[in-house]
């Protein structure tokens, strides 16, 4: 053997020095993996990986989590210091934290004062800890009181929650991970695991290792996921609920359902009969696109799995008819009977790292500990832990995020204060965001990140703290409250912000009269006693007792050393008498769908590499290389008829607007659709629709007619998708 | 040593298996035997003194990759930079990928590609400067990054991508098979990172737990013929008879009946118009392209000078031309020095340019530097004693003449031996459009064609400073660059023909050259062809006087536009045998993009914006 040099240098391999490894929870996605942060001796994070022994991710971390340690130090664009301006037009001036939270409270009070108490909004984000959302919960509604108030969850998780609240009696994933384990049938609708969540990919990939079962996999595009599955139904765009429907008829018909389960556990089941009958899979073949052979087949495998489980993400939730997706999964599972059994589940895979956290306990939807505004109960218990006169509640729920942008654009909305979400880049309709916003007397912007493209049109920006620069819990999909312990100082001058939604409480008479923690474990305290006998009781919860399990799942009353994997094992459900609701669902087409002028079918999603807006990911060189500008996938063929070549630009139009792209050419799509990823500013969202389901107001962004044109010149689109990068 | 993590998983340990004595290619797995030198030694990390405890610490270790696994998520990439702390355009790791099919029945192969560690590492022959070492431990091949002068020639030998040169450094690194984890027993960064049971590492010729097979071949995965290299592929899914890259590289992966139905690379026929490719004609290897062309020229010059006389022929000689002789020696030197210096400013790290003759005996860089040092210190030799007759008064005139005559032939043999070993360099079986005798040809048509046309060039200036008519170029001159054009057109005949016969990369090559660079391909043909006919005819008719001076002047800069397009072009077209990339990343189409448009200012965008 030929080994080289006999005299050998030492071996130099890079020692990042770390001194400390602390613990945390991922910021990213809602797998909610453990992750560690390696400090040097100068306290600063130079490292990242996974907790060996935590049961989500037990090691491993994706490429985001990786480098999650450069967020704090090497990503550009930061915030150090509050910034105010008069008019959106002028240029910012650097200001102190009191002059921008004096300015703030008394640009809320005189909005108020002049135009009502609903007409400053709130929307926050599924990006802080628990314990900021019920500040800001305890904030927005106690304090401020507005009831325009909701969280960008609406864009990816609401349809989600409302189906689970229709179905069920309250939201709540009722499954987890380790049902993989144990399941023998796994059914996938519009999630692309390895590409969003490729932990929990890992994990179903290593059940998979050890016991082989049936992964069936419905998703217009040929995904990584679909690729790696027995069974792929590539159903037409907006169609679930007709296959959804269809496998119920099959089931019901072949008797293959759960006859005891049914007559114990739900009611409804008559109604919901009649209504399956008229969907047969010949019928719906013609609508889904899949043929009705393999819709029976699918249906008897499903129905004979001894536990079979669904899990599905934005394939349902962002459809005109999302919350009758996620209703007519949980009824595949209920007339089967499985449902909170070990492998058997309707398990949304949420999308952000604390979604559940702020649908738990930000007080979006009602009141903090899934408490409604609607019930009088709920609001005299809450009025009474807060100190403040029930009435000051509204008896229903408000506006959402999505009915929010359109009062401001109409009038109804003069002031807005948005938390960690960035609606320029995140809505539809670009044009129509910026339009609305420009509409604002006053906009308040606060994020961990000065560049974010909406602070365009902030009146003040106020610089927050990122991730594990505070501290507080996350909850993940499977209900697992996990902790995040503080890793370093935050950036410059900027604040966590639990720190400045109590600064902004202490600036109104109602607030200084109220107690507001100063530190997260003292907010987990009221949270602790607020959830006791509730199904999300962590009351058996401590900070210590959390990191030292790596998580644990809700509920976990007071006591309880272990948390619990599952809902509902007993069959007993949140409505008024226990069962489930087994509901109709008529499949209403509302889509905007491809014509002769718009010939195209639009569908958006993510990459790997990338989380949400690129606030983060954009400014992460080793994963944004990966795709760091926006592309569109495309059909070869169509490609050839309109002479667009791969790695050519396209212009695309819709009724919206139109933009630029680089077309990546294959059969990944179908003939008559494209994909671009939702990522980038200025690019998808130009075009997108977003037509709002009528049960959780989600926009339904994966559905829309665009038409597709050659750039007709390449180096203007070129230039033109170049100038909408600053990141 | 390597701190493991507390409670760390089983899938993180490299398993220590039973294993076969030798591979499959008869080398033995155990590097080194019970009680050899090498063992027992520390490997020194960051210089910590302590033995590592793996009790497989001297067998060959290798990676196993389940092609039917990889979901391309690039967790294996991430791990790797996050360890390594690699900048965003520097990567050990790679994933690219191959597509086929047509939707719905669609099929994406993803190939996460690092270095083999190979049995036979080209990397390490080729490396002038010894910064490579294949370790006794764990078969590691690893390289040092301080040693490195950056010539980057392992990038041009290596088929799999892995060394990589990082402009901005103006070295090269590589994968180190995260030694010190395997110090204390774990698997790579990359390996233990693995989301989808893909990445696997561990004894070569072992399997992992539930893989079936142990292949060295997948579609997109160059020939394991060349190095040996320690990978081993599960592939057990049916695919696509043809598979497709994202990249811009015009290869297709397609499944040919006469190689065991295995994938087989061919060119991509996209119908790709033809144009001049003027833009892509200039490459990083602009230097060495000017490098090569003016060493020939001055290899042929001094060796057609040197010989005149035994032709009978008297040409540019001392005694007729007491000036112009050494100015014309010095000139040379000046030439040949002027070459020296840009190949070594060439380097990334030129200051260590001495570092080129450390490894004489493996690498065809140390040989072809050394070739070209002995042939300048010799020229150097002969043109001072030329210059300067005082310094060899003190002997007898036959003795001078002796001395001087073994020195000019010394010289003239050293000149042709260098660019030999100049050809040597491109015998490369990863650069199949290099690997070829035509290589040999041109540098010998060069050799005769510039060197010729050099002294040509001289000897028709002094005729007309000298107030004479132009009275034609000696036959002694015309004839070798006649010689030449028809030795380097005989050889892009040749190479034409086998590159399209050979298929894949070199097919691939040739197609480029025949679209992209089509016109220019086609008109530097037609120049050396025209060249050539009008010099026979310039040489037979005895054009004299201006109109013969004008038309030699339009012959001389016909041919010397050709060579300077032709070496161009020799640079521009070669098609490594690498892996294949993925939209983005490792996609040379989209880097050429990024730089052009801007988007390369963005460092995280992970193109390095100069090319140079």
């Amino acid at each position: 053997m030929l080994f080289g040099r006999n005299k050998k240098n030492p071996i130099r391999i890079v020692d990042k020095s770390v001194v400390d490894w602390k613990y945390a929870t991922c910021g990213y996605c809602s797998t909610g993996c453990s992750i560690e942060v390696g400090v040097n001796a100068a306290g600063e994070p130079v490292a990242s990986r996974g907790v060996a022994d935590a049961d989500v991710n037990r090691g491993k971390l994706c490429i985001k989590g990786i480098f999650e340690h450069e967020l704090f130090r090497q990503t550009p664009g930061r915030g150090t210091t509050p910034l105010l301006r008069k008019e959106r037009f002028e240029p910012f001036r650097e200001a102190s934290w009191d002059a921008a939270l004096d300015h703030t409270a008394a640009e809320i009070q005189r909005i108020q004062g002049q135009y009502g108490r609903d007409s400053f909004a709130i929307v926050s984000t599924g990006q802080i800890m628990t314990e900021e959302f019920y500040t800001l919960g305890k904030l927005a509604r106690g304090v401020v009181g507005t009831n325009n108030y909701d969280g960008n969850t609406t864009l990816c998780m609401s349809s989600a929650v409302s189906g689970y609240k229709r179905s069920f009696g309250s939201d709540g994933p009722p499954g987890c991970y380790e049902d993989f384990e144990h399941t023998e049938c796994l059914l996938a609708f519009g999630s692309n695991l390895p590409e969003q969540h490729p932990i929990i990919y890992w994990r179903l990939k290593e059940a998979l290792e050890t016991r082989k079962f049936p992964v069936i996999v419905v998703d217009p595009r040929v995904t990584m996921f679909a690729q790696m599955a027995d069974m792929h139904l590539p159903v037409n765009p907006g169609t679930d609920l007709v296959l959804l429907n269809a496998l119920a008829h099959v089931i019901l018909k072949e008797n293959l359902h759960k006859p005891d389960y049914i007559a114990a556990h739900t009611e409804g089941y008559e109604e919901f009969k009649a209504l399956v009958e008229q969907y047969d899979p010949t019928t719906a073949a013609g609508i889904c696109g899949i043929d009705e052979d393999r819709i029976r087949h699918v249906a008897r495998v499903y129905a004979k799995a001894g536990a079979a489980m669904t899990i599905w993400t934005m394939g349902i939730n962002q459809s005109t008819h999302g919350s009758d997706g996620v209703v007519a999964i949980n009824n595949l599972n209920l007339i089967t009977g499985n449902i909170g059994k070990p492998g058997g589940s309707s398990l949304s895979i949420t999308g952000q790292c604390n979604a559940m956290g702020t649908r738990e306990w930000s007080s979006c939807s009602g009141l903090p500990g899934y408490r409604a505004l609607e019930k009088e109960k709920d609001r005299e218990e809450i009025a009474k832990f807060w100190g403040i006169d029930p009435e000051f509640f509204p008896r229903k729920r408000g506006l959402f995020m999505t009915d929010i942008l359109p009062a401001i654009e109409t009038g109804q909305v003069k002031g807005l204060w948005l938390i960690a979400t960035n609606p320029m880049t995140s809505m539809p309709n670009t044009a129509r965001i910026r339009k609305t916003l420009e509409k604002l007397e006053f906009l308040v912007v606060q994020d961990a990140y000065r560049d974010v493209e909406s602070n365009e049109y902030s009146h003040v920006y106020l610089p927050a703290a990122v991730w594990a620069e505070k501290e507080g819990c996350f909850t993940n999909t499977e209900r697992r409250v996990n902790l995040i312990r503080n890793v370093c100082a935050p950036h410059g001058d900027s604040k966590p912000d639990l720190w400045i939604f109590n600064a902004v409480a202490q600036r109104f008479p109602q607030g200084r009269s109220m107690r507001f923690p100063e530190n997260a474990e003292g907010v987990f305290s009221e949270m602790k006693q607020l959830s006791k006998g509730r199904m999300l009781d962590i009351s058996g919860m401590t900070y210590d007792k959390i990191e030292k399990a790596r998580g644990l799942q809700w509920p976990c009353p007071d006591g309880a050393d272990k948390g619990s994997p599952r809902l509902y094992t007993d069959g007993a459900f949140r409505h008024p008498g226990g069962k489930a609701k087994l509901i109709p669902l008529p499949f209403i087409d509302n889509n905007e769908r491809p014509d002769e002028e718009y010939p195209f079918w639009l569908n958006t999603g993510r990459v790997v590499e990338h989380f949400h807006t690129r606030t983060r990911t954009g400014k992460v060189g080793n994963a944004n290389k990966f795709s760091p500008t926006p592309y569109m996938e495309m059909n070869p063929d169509a490609g050839a008829r309109l002479g667009i070549r791969h790695g050519e630009y396209a212009r695309l139009t819709s009724r919206r607007g139109e933009t630029v792209v680089m077309v990546q050419l294959t059969q990944r799509v179908a003939p008559n659709a494209v994909f671009i990823p939702f990522h980038f500013h200025d690019c998808v969202n130009r075009v997108t629709l977003g037509l709002l389901d009528p049960h959780s107001r989600q926009p339904a962004y994966k559905q829309c007619a665009v038409r597709v044109e050659r750039a007709a010149d390449q180096m203007e689109a070129a230039r033109q998708n170049v100038a909408a990068r600053s990141y | 040593m390597f701190r493991p993590r507390s409670r760390e998983q089983s899938y993180a340990f490299v398993p220590d298996v039973s294993h076969p004595v030798a591979n499959r290619y008869g080398q033995p797995i155990e590097t080194v035997p019970e009680g050899h030198a090498l063992r027992g030694k520390s490997l020194n990390i960051n210089s910590d003194a302590a033995i590592g405890n793996n009790p497989n610490r001297y067998k060959q270790h290798g990676f196993f990759f389940t092609a039917d696994n990889c979901i391309a998520c690039h967790a294996c990439e991430a791990a790797c930079s996050e360890k390594n702390d690699l900048p965003p355009h520097i990567a050990f790791r790679s994933v690219g990928y191959v597509e086929g099919g047509s939707w719905p029945s669609y099929q994406r192969l993803n190939i996460s590609m690092a270095c083999n560690h190979c049995d036979d590492p080209v990397c390490l022959k080729g490396c002038p400067t010894r910064a490579y070492t294949k370790f006794a431990e764990y078969g590691a091949v690893l390289q040092d990054p301080d040693i490195c002068f950056g010539c980057g020639y392992c990038t041009w030998v290596c088929p799999y991508n892995a060394p990589q040169l990082d402009p901005l450094a103006g070295h090269v690194s590589k994968c180190n098979m995260c030694v010190d984890r395997l110090e204390v027993g774990l698997k790579p960064a990359c390996a233990a990172a693995c989301l989808a049971g893909a990445l696997d590492f561990g004894i070569i010729e072992t399997r992992p737990e539930n893989r079936a097979q142990a292949e060295t071949r997948i579609p997109g995965f160059p020939t394991p013929e060349i190095t040996h290299p320690n990978i081993r592929f599960q592939q057990t899914k049916s695919l696509p008879r043809e598979m497709t890259r994202p990249d811009s590289m015009p290869i297709r992966y397609v499944r040919d009946p006469r190689n065991g139905d295995a994938h087989v690379s061919q060119a991509q026929d996209a119908g790709r118009a033809r144009g001049w490719g003027l833009k892509k004609l200039s490459t990083r290897e602009n230097p060495i392209a000017v490098f090569t062309l003016l060493s020939q020229a001055v290899a042929g010059a001094f060796a057609l000078l040197f010989l005149a006389p035994y032709f009978g022929v008297s040409l540019l000689a001392a005694e007729t031309h007491p000036i112009a002789h050494p100015a014309l020696l010095f000139g040379l030197i000046g030439a040949q020095t002027f070459a020296l210096v840009l190949s070594t400013l060439h380097l990334g790290r030129p200051h260590r340019f001495y570092r080129a003759f450390n490894n004489l005996r493996w690498s065809p860089v140390s040989r072809e530097v050394a070739g070209l040092a002995v042939f300048y210190n010799l020229l150097g030799l002969y043109a001072v004693i030329a210059a300067a007759p005082m310094l060899t008064a003190w002997l007898a005139p036959a003795t001078v003449a002796t001395v001087t005559g073994a020195i000019g032939w010394a010289t003239a043999v050293a000149g042709l031996a260098a660019i030999y070993l100049m050809y040597r360099a491109y015998c490369i079986p990863a650069r199949p459009f290099w690997n070829h005798w035509q290589a040999l040809s041109s540098f010998f048509g060069s050799v005769l064609t510039l060197g010729a046309l050099t002294l040509a060039a001289l000897d028709v200036a002094l005729t007309l400073v000298a107030g004479r008519a132009f009275a034609g170029v000696s036959a002694y001159l015309a004839w070798p660059m006649v010689a030449g054009l028809v030795l380097e057109g005989a050889g892009l005949v040749f190479h034409a023909r086998d590159m399209k016969r050979q298929g894949g990369e070199s097919a691939a090559s040739d197609q480029i050259q025949t679209t992209d660079f089509g016109y220019t391909y086609y008109a530097r043909n037609a120049l050396l062809a025209l060249s050539g006919v009008l010099m026979v005819v310039l040489t037979f008719t005895q054009a004299q006087g201006l109109p013969g001076l004008v038309l030699w002047l339009v012959v001389a800069l016909f041919t010397l536009g050709a060579s300077i397009v032709g070496r161009l072009l020799f640079y521009a077209l070669v098609i490594p045998t690498t892996m294949p990339g993925a939209f983005f990343w490792k996609n040379r189409g989209f880097e050429e993009h990024a730089r052009a448009v801007g988007l390369a200012r963005m460092p995280q965008v992970g193109v390095v914006q100069a090319n140079h």
